[in-house]
């Protein structure tokens, strides 16, 4: 990881990049909804999906 | 370096969740989708989905900082911000193209949803210079 992002690359680069897919991971399953992934997810942010121009019935 | 990791996602955080109630005060405003659920379970709702979604655009900025095109912050966050609903966006015209039925496309909704990334970007934009963090611009890192 030194090698390829430089010095302080594990702070600076992996642990932002890897918190950010889990973020954005959690993002996606809200905005479609994904009750497979988390249950009760789609009833919670109904209104939400709707709001932000999301597909939803 | 643990200064800045606080100050981005404090000011993403900070500034998504301002964006979630402003969502919901625009929706009840133009009245594109009349609400189905309770002042407070919706308010607890958009506050957690905003706060995500700040983290997201201003977590995508730091890491993006050597490759966005723009000098300032603002319209970084604003490009970020709008792409990353396009993105959504486009996935979500394919879930609706597979399953018709479970994901309906509503027009005035859409053209909502894009106007709310834009205020998105720019709350973030604006929170992030009110904080003080290094605005991320070409060439920074």
């Amino acid at each position: 990881v030194k090698v390829a992002f430089g010095e302080g690359a594990f702070w600076r680069v992996i642990v932002p990049a890897l918190a950010l897919g889990v973020i954005i991971f959690s993002a996606v399953v809200i905005v479609y909804g994904l009750e497979s992934m988390a249950p009760g997810v789609h009833d919670v942010f109904h209104d939400f999906r709707h709001v932000v121009g999301m597909p939803c019935h | 370096m643990k200064e800045s990791f606080t100050n981005f996602a404090a000011a993403g955080l900070f500034a998504g969740i301002l964006w979630g109630w402003l969502a919901m005060a625009v929706n009840a405003a133009t009245g594109a989708f009349p609400f189905e659920g309770t002042l407070v379970s919706n308010w607890a709702a958009f506050t957690a989905a905003g706060g995500l979604f700040g983290l997201i655009v201003a977590g995508a900025m730091r890491l993006l900082s050597g490759a966005l095109p723009f000098k300032g912050a603002l319209a970084n966050s604003v490009l970020v911000s709008v792409g990353f609903w396009l993105v959504l966006r486009a996935g979500g015209a394919l879930l609706s193209a597979v399953e018709p039925e479970r994901f309906h496309v509503v027009t005035l909704q859409t053209l909502q949803g894009l106007f709310l990334s834009v205020a998105l970007g720019v709350t973030v934009g604006f929170i992030w210079g009110l904080i003080g963090s290094r605005s991320p611009r070409r060439g920074a890192d």
